[in-house]
């Protein structure tokens, strides 16, 4: 490679990070696999017992982990690809020289800096089916007091809009990104040729962009899977377990009820669950990566 | 103008769109910020939209956030700044020189040698806990030594395997990111109570959370950072090279001062991503050194429907956000994160 050189230097560069990372991300999930393999308890506190596989028997076959499972799935898919849909589309629009492209890129941006918590407390407000604007505007249709956080359906997706309207401001932000970068040539060649904007989007636009679009998806998924604090706040799972994910029922398993080998077999399989999903994710992409490369 | 901008009607039809979606975009914010200065009365009365014509602004609720009738806002605000901050320098710096360091020496781990970190760790950390008997942590220390010491050890001979090289290495980090935080938070809560135990207070401390979050954003920073020094040109640093400058200097008082703009754009990404971090916090700390968003977070549940104040509340936690909102998007036009996407 060029540029590169040797100097013992460099480990004095390299190492804090490492040990870091090693100390503090690395050698806790050590530690939680191990315990995943033991029976745990603080409270009451009995002397730890080695159990083999039990807890992720005890788990698989547990109906609440399946449920989750789904929950969060349907949450982090759906969200996701409406994100992408909208995020493509705005990110085209920017790009296209709309007026005041400037002044929409910043107010664009915002959502996804907003704290989720303090995000998931304004929508609550909004969504309060007695004195919420949200239901004044249903209310106008002829829908009052539509149960937006009390049922289960109603609950998900609220959910998922305002996971919709927080991070479809990062999709926005990388596609556009990816955009600027396209060569203009192709598009003065195709224009030659008379082709409609719509062919231009899907012969030159959307294959250009698959490799960053496979990416940002990629990454928001992985995101989603992780949600917590939103429904924390909105829903706390609520109604019942309707809306609880994966990271909530862990939080549920270890903090309310310290089963410590449990929810450390819990989020071994939230880790496993992750890495099927990228996994099966990137087999499919692959040949379509391939072709437009 | 290029041929991709659009042209006549279809220009306003978009401006229409962007102006819709840019109002769906500010509603909420412009909600919350109107509800923290009304009075109980005209939130559950119903909607009310416009200061003065709809409802009278009044500043009770700031008065009452301000004067801390509503709870320790002022601590938790500041020890949310100031993990905030600190992390961000640290991270910034350490990911920095880990960043430089992959992009212009070659490393070389031995797929073996990592394997052999995994296998004695695990098993040292049994093997102390549940049959020699020590505590966890003493446990941990002694298997998390002799595990390093050994891999770094195993590393320098010629094993078989596969031997993985720089961006084996940069992959590692970013793959942090793909495993979910709630694993690591709920074991380094163990730790930390384990080590609180014998006598090194880590949970609710400055240090155990912020050591956390530097470790949780080094991922993002070597990954950001990486593509910016890929791009800086080499030939500044072979000057000084010839001129025998140690690479420590060539590092911190050329390439550093040289890459501020980039430093300044993953400082602040990193920033708003730990002060708006829910999961870490709610695990490590309880009182003292708890953040903004978990005490967000608890408003709803203390207080009911007191929408005014909660509102008042949750503006705190905006508003730095907001202000680095604008200078994000003035970087964005300058082009300086278009490197990070490549």
């Amino acid at each position: 490679m060029t540029g590169m050189r040797e100097d013992p230097i460099k480990h004095f560069f390299l190492w804090p990070a490492v040990l870091i990372v090693l100390a503090i991300a690395i050698f806790p999930l050590i530690y939680s696999l191990a315990n995943s393999f033991m029976s745990l308890r603080l409270v009451p506190p009995i002397p730890p017992r080695f159990v083999g596989f039990d807890n992720y028997i005890d788990l698989l076959s547990n109906e609440r982990f399946w449920q989750v499972v789904k929950t969060t799935s349907i949450i982090a898919f759906t969200s996701v690809a409406l994100q992408f849909v909208l995020g493509f589309a705005i990110a085209l629009a920017l790009v296209k020289k709309v007026p005041g492209e400037n002044f929409f890129r910043v107010g664009f941006l915002l959502p996804m800096l907003v704290t989720p918590v303090a995000v998931a407390l304004v929508a609550k407000q909004i969504l309060n089916p007695t004195m919420g604007p949200l239901n004044q505007l249903t209310s106008f249709f002829g829908f009052p007091n539509l149960p937006f956080l009390t049922d289960s359906t109603w609950a998900l997706g609220s959910l998922i809009t305002v996971e919709i309207w927080q991070w479809t401001p990062f999709v926005i932000l990388l596609l556009l990104a990816g955009l600027q970068g396209l060569p203009d040539d192709v598009y003065e060649a195709a224009e030659l040729e008379n082709a409609s904007p719509w062919q231009q989007f899907w012969g030159i636009t959307f294959p250009l962009m698959l490799p960053i679009s496979a990416a940002v998806i990629f990454i928001r998924i992985v995101e989603s899977f992780k949600i917590i604090d939103t429904v924390f706040v909105m829903t706390g799972g609520g109604p019942g377990i309707s809306t609880e994910t994966l990271s909530l029922f862990a939080y549920q398993e270890g903090f309310k009820k310290f089963n410590l080998g449990y929810t450390s077999s819990l989020s071994f399989l939230f880790l496993f669950v992750v890495l099927i999903i990228s996994l099966v994710y990137l087999a499919i992409l692959k040949p379509y990566l391939e072709k437009y490369k | 103008m290029s041929v991709r901008d659009l042209r006549g009607a279809k220009r306003y039809w978009v401006f229409g769109a962007c102006l819709f979606w840019l109002l769906l975009t500010l509603f909420p914010l412009y909600w919350v910020a109107i509800t923290s200065f009304k009075r109980p009365v005209d939130v559950v009365g119903g909607p009310t939209y416009l200061p003065f014509i709809d409802f009278q602004p009044t500043m009770t609720a700031w008065i009452e956030l301000f004067s801390g009738i509503r709870g320790e806002f002022f601590s938790n605000f500041w020890s949310s700044a100031i993990v905030a901050t600190s992390a961000s320098v640290i991270a910034t710096l350490l990911g920095a020189m880990a960043a430089y360091a992959l992009v212009r020496f070659p490393f070389k781990v031995r797929l073996l040698s990592g394997v052999a970190f995994f296998v004695v760790a695990m098993g040292g950390f049994l093997l102390g806990r549940d049959i020699l008997g020590f505590n966890p942590v003493t446990a941990s220390i002694i298997a998390f030594c002799i595990a390093l010491a050994l891999s770094v050890f195993v590393n320098r001979y010629r094993l078989p395997g596969p031997v993985l090289g720089n961006d084996d290495v940069v992959f590692w980090f970013v793959s942090q990111r793909l495993f979910p935080p709630i694993v690591v938070a709920f074991a380094l809560f163990l730790l930390y109570t384990e080590m609180g135990k014998m006598g090194f207070k880590m949970t609710d401390t400055y240090f155990g959370l912020t050591l956390a979050y530097v470790a949780f954003s080094l991922p993002i920073v070597i990954w950001l950072m990486r593509d910016f020094f890929a791009g800086l040109p080499v030939d500044v640093e072979e000057a000084a090279l010839v001129d025998n400058v140690p690479s420590w200097r060539i590092f911190f008082g050329i390439v550093l001062p040289m890459s501020k703009p980039g430093l300044i754009a993953t400082f602040v990404i990193t920033l708003a991503f730990v002060w708006n971090e829910f999961l870490f916090a709610l695990f490590l700390t309880n009182s003292r050194w708890q953040t903004l968003p978990i005490l967000v977070a608890g408003q709803n549940s203390q207080r009911g429907d007191e929408w005014w104040s909660i509102s008042a509340a949750a503006l705190v936690a905006i508003i730095p956000m907001v202000i680095i909102a604008g200078f994000l998007g003035r970087m964005m036009r300058s082009g300086l994160l278009r490197g990070a996407v490549k």
